[in-house]
């Protein structure tokens, strides 16, 4: 099988770490918090631990099938699994579901800027500046993404901590009762299927010839899988805090609440401004990393060279999925609710499938330096 | 045309008639050869005394044309003069394909050939016999060489010599006997002849030598070295660049007396001839650097550069970048610095700048001064920078998007306030903040153009004359005024030239899209300008890095650690020898306090007495004491120990 040269780029751990923790992150800006709260109740941030552990379960199974094939990132084993045709297929899927889930976290996006910020602008002018964007940024591959995530990741995860600490006069510690929610059961089993909320870790399966090795995509995952669960768990615990799982199920977006929550006299109050910067740059950057990778998949299914000539086509397609739901509910009970709550049984269930297909085919990736892998 | 008469010239009244094409601007000489030119189509500029490039596929293909048919296609080409029309630029091609003769008239010549002596009146050619035998000339451009070196050390050598002998080519006995120059060389090319006259030097022609001799004779006016006009440091060197190469070459050598450093010489330009100096450590630089920089240079295939600036914009990585991937800088020491970090300089003759390569955007916001200045204060200063230029770039944008589309964000009294400034003013923001940004571009560069004194003055008079009219003609608000001049202060504390243009360009950007969508447009210029900055390079190395991608810090980036805790250099440029001093640069702080005079005496007399001892104990003693003393007991018994070997080596 001939390998197609990496024109990519190449990044480091830190920068691993970057590009999938701000993808993962980012939902915390939107309805992620007020839909956790009102399914588990006071026991969300409890129910995210839950999650984030699956998650990490779930991602040793992925790291055990990228181990079984050294130098061939996922789309390549799945060739190698189940053949040309069907490894193309599903790769194809996976390159779907990525722009469906760019298309939807825009959709969601541009329906809270609207609602929050810019109730006067057109939508159709905030999507076409926000998909210019994120073809330019596209435009710079994979390398170009990498660094604005290593450049913006710690401002917008210090910016979050910031909103956090500043609302911490409105946190009442009694809200947080009764713990364990709606009951120890609900908790975990939403936990579990909430650990769709993780799966973007997966991405790192598909970038893993553009970072060094192994080592990097095994410390990478973990390290971000935690991260993000801290950020989740901390996030969730505030909300209830501050508005009580009663108050903190109506919000649309938790964070936005908390930082016009904020007020310690009145010239320093309503600090909106902070979250609207961390909210709008991890957005971009996390829709651009989805949209990048969903072409970056096609290029690598039919062997396409370059991603830069597709960029076009695939920002036309982006728009047309980002306009299909009708309205903000349809968006957020349809597609955020897919993604979020029942992803997981594709992206997860996929790879480890690919595994024990794998595992009783005794199918291996191939000998390095003289010895089997 | 001759005119209808009778009923045919009464219809042509009623019928319609094109109007004549008026004769605005005629130029007969043009028309004539333009019809001439008709005539032999392809060749119109041959008529006109114009000669076209050729490329050099296409001189092939006419060469393998002529071959192959055996016969001059040029002779075809014949206009109604009789001239002959060639492919390739006669003059230039010939000259350089003759060589320098035996024959001292064909030589005179070929000089007078090259440089068109008859209509050039710059070219001296002097003609004198050497020793009262052989018939000999010089050569030089006049302004360019110095007249008293020719005068004393060339020609009076040369004429006063008397016993000359027959040689076979007597220029060999004159290099090492006669011409008293510092520096001469035996030229045999004409093209390399041709170069050396044309820099200042004076070449002498020999009968029956077919080669010629340079002599270093360079001395046209140029500048003295005087203090830096833009990058002025309250501490620090005082010195900068002059438009000569050999002065700048000279002033960082000065300061870098390091026998690696390297100066090598690159022509650039093909009509004007010009020099630029590659300057680098060698064994210091990664040498991957050195050969991309000359790689770009010998790449250049143009006619005049007249300097540096120039010059960076041809060997530039993205010329479509806003922000310079190259730094200029006037200062010598600044240079040396960059020298000294593994960084290369480029000097070309004609400008007062050297351009440092590559760099990060972290080096564009330093200045000799920090380095200067104790590290605290150092520090304190890179921060105003940064400050600088985030206000310069952002502040106005995020006016707009604030007061249009963020109003809920401002604190109440502070929204009253601005409201309150802007009650009477008819325009939209975003004009407001046009106009007044116009109007500070245009007096910056009025005061610029404006000479002397008045161009300051203007910059001051028309700042406040025209704030204070707008205001008061309810043009502009007071807020706006402030905001503008803010971001103008921001603007000049920047202390890169091209990265103050960068912010300049930016802002206007950040306006608009504050204008047009808010923070969520600004935001979105941050996204675009950060991907753009991040994959720009500067020689191969990343805009950003020590950022994205992330590598180790040189402990002098934004924040200056004290100057003995950078250990290393910045390693971004891969430099073959990362460390630039040991872990203990301050070997003093481990070495035992010199010992105060009225000690001194003590210790001397302590030292004559427990010398007859030590002469006893081996010295064992007093090393031991002094080692306690210094609270150094470990490193003291080493030293014992050492003590010991030596002795045992006695």
């Amino acid at each position: 099988m001939t390998t197609i040269r990496n024109r990519e780029g190449a990044f480091g751990t830190y920068e691993a770490i970057c590009i999938t923790s701000t993808l993962m992150i980012t939902k915390i800006f939107y309805t992620s918090i007020s839909v956790i709260i009102d399914i588990e109740g006071t026991s969300g941030w409890i129910g995210t631990i839950v999650s984030c552990l699956t998650t990490l379960v779930m991602f040793s199974l992925i790291y055990m099938l990228m181990k079984r094939f050294p130098n061939k990132d996922i789309t390549q084993i799945f060739e190698a699994v189940l053949g040309r045709f069907s490894g193309k297929v599903l790769s194809l899927v996976f390159s779907a579901y990525l722009l469906f889930y760019a298309a939807s976290s825009l959709r969601e996006f541009v329906e809270m800027i609207k609602a929050y910020n810019l109730p006067y602008s057109p939508p159709s002018l905030l999507v076409f500046a926000f998909i210019a964007v994120c073809a330019i940024v596209a435009y710079y591959g994979l390398e170009g993404i990498a660094r604005i995530s290593g450049i913006f990741f710690i401002p917008v995860i210090v910016a979050l901590f910031v909103i956090l600490l500043l609302a911490s006069p409105n946190y009442n510690i009694n809200y947080m009762k009764p713990y364990l929610g709606y009951g120890l059961k609900e908790t975990v089993v939403t936990g579990l299927l909430r650990c769709s909320a993780y799966d973007e870790v997966v991405i790192l399966a598909f970038m893993i010839n553009s970072m060094h090795g192994l080592k990097t995509f095994k410390r990478a995952g973990y390290s971000s899988i935690i991260i993000t669960g801290i950020t989740f768990s901390s996030n969730l615990l505030c909300n209830v805090l501050a508005f009580t799982y009663t108050g903190g199920r109506e919000n649309l977006s938790g964070l936005f609440e908390l930082s016009r929550a904020i007020y310690f006299n009145r010239f320093v109050q309503r600090l909106e401004s902070i979250f609207l910067f961390a909210w709008v740059i991890s957005s971009l950057v996390s829709v651009a990393i989805a949209f990048y990778l969903s072409i970056n998949i096609y290029t690598k299914a039919f062997r396409i060279p370059g991603h830069r000539p597709l960029i076009f086509p695939f920002s036309f397609l982006l728009f047309m999925v980002a306009l299909i739901p009708k309205n903000m509910s349809e968006v957020v009970q349809l597609n955020i609710h897919f993604i979020r709550q029942y992803s997981c049984f594709f992206i997860y269930l996929v790879p480890v499938m690919i595994l024990f297909i794998a595992v009783i085919f005794r199918k291996r990736g191939d000998i390095v330096h003289g010895k089997k892998n | 045309m001759a005119k209808k008469r009778g009923i045919p010239g009464l219809f042509s009244l009623l019928t319609y008639k094109k109007p004549k094409e008026e004769e605005s601007f005629y130029i007969p000489e043009t028309e004539e050869e333009k019809r001439q030119a008709r005539k032999i189509r392809g060749v119109e500029h041959k008529v006109r005394g114009i000669i076209k490039p050729t490329p050099v596929s296409m001189i092939k293909k006419v060469k393998t044309k002529e071959q192959s048919k055996g016969k001059n296609k040029e002779t075809a080409r014949e206009d109604q003069s009789g001239e002959k029309y060639q492919v390739v630029n006669k003059d230039d091609g010939n000259i350089l394909a003759e060589e320098i003769s035996r024959d001292i008239d064909e030589n005179m010549e070929l000089v007078k050939k090259a440089f068109n002596a008859e209509k050039n009146k710059d070219i001296i050619i002097r003609e004198f016999t050497v020793g009262g035998r052989l018939r000999a000339f010089i050569s030089y451009i006049d302004g360019m060489a110095d007249r008293i070196t020719i005068n004393d050390f060339i020609i009076k050598p040369l004429m006063i010599k008397k016993e000359f002998q027959e040689e076979d080519c007597s220029l060999d006995r004159i290099l090492r006997e006669v011409l008293e120059t510092n520096q001469a060389t035996k030229i045999s090319e004409t093209g390399e002849m041709i170069y050396e006259i044309l820099v200042g030097n004076t070449c002498l022609f020999v009968e029956g030598c077919d080669y010629c001799v340079s002599s270093e004779t360079k001395g046209y006016e140029r500048r003295a070295v005087s203090t830096p006009q833009t990058e002025g440091v309250v501490r620090g060197s005082q010195e900068a660049f002059t438009e000569n190469m050999r002065t700048n070459v000279t002033l960082v050598r000065r300061i870098v007396k390091n026998k690696d450093l390297s100066t090598e010489f690159l022509k650039i330009g093909a009509r004007n001839q010009n020099q630029c100096a590659v300057m680098y450590i060698d064994g210091l630089i990664n040498p991957a650097i050195v050969e991309e920089i000359k790689r770009r240079i010998k790449g250049l295939k143009t006619d005049f550069i007249a300097g540096s600036g120039m010059l960076e914009q041809f060997i530039e990585e993205n010329t479509w970048s806003i922000v310079p991937t190259i730094l200029s800088t006037e200062r010598p020491d600044r240079t040396a610095s960059h020298l000294i970090e593994g960084k290369a300089a480029i000097i070309a003759d004609g400008t007062p700048f050297a351009l440092i390569v590559p760099v990060s955007i972290a080096t564009m916001l330093h200045t000799p001064e920090d380095t200067t200045l104790r590290w605290q204060y150092g520090t304190l200063l890179r921060i105003i920078r940064i400050f600088a230029l985030f206000i310069a770039t952002f502040i106005p944008g995020l006016y707009v998007a604030l007061t249009n589309f963020h109003r809920e964000m401002i604190p109440t009294d502070l929204l009253i306030a601005i409201a309150k400034a802007r009650e009477n003013v008819p325009f939209p923001t975003i004009i407001e903040v046009l106009l007044m940004e116009v109007s500070f571009e245009l007096i910056r560069e009025a005061g610029i153009r404006i000479p002397g004194i008045i161009g300051n003055t203007i910059g001051i008079i028309g700042a406040l004359i025209l704030g204070q009219a707008a205001v008061q003609a309810n043009l502009v608000s007071p807020v706006l005024i402030i905001i503008v001049a803010i971001t103008g202060l921001g603007n000049f504390a920047v202390p890169d030239f091209s990265v103050a243009f960068a912010a300049r360009i930016s802002r206007l950007a950040f306006i608009i899209l504050g204008a047009f969508l808010g923070f969520y447009g600004i935001s979105l210029g941050i996204v675009v300008g950060a991907v753009m900055l991040a994959c720009t390079k500067s020689f191969g190395v990343p805009m950003l890095t020590y950022f994205a991608p992330k590598v180790s810090n040189s402990n002098d980036l934004v924040i200056r650690r004290p100057i003995w805790m950078q250990e290393f250099r910045p390693e971004n440029v891969n430099p073959l020898d990362v460390t630039r001093q040991s872990k203990v640069s301050r070997k003093w702080v481990e070495e035992a306090p010199a010992p105060a005079e009225d000690s001194d005496e003590e210790e001397q007399e302590g030292k004559r007495e427990s010398k007859t001892e030590g002469e006893e104990t081996g010295g064992k003693e007093i090393k031991g004491r002094e080692k306690k003393g210094s609270g150094k007991s470990g490193e003291g018994i080493e030293d014992e120990e050492d003590e010991e070997d030596d002795d045992d080596q006695e």
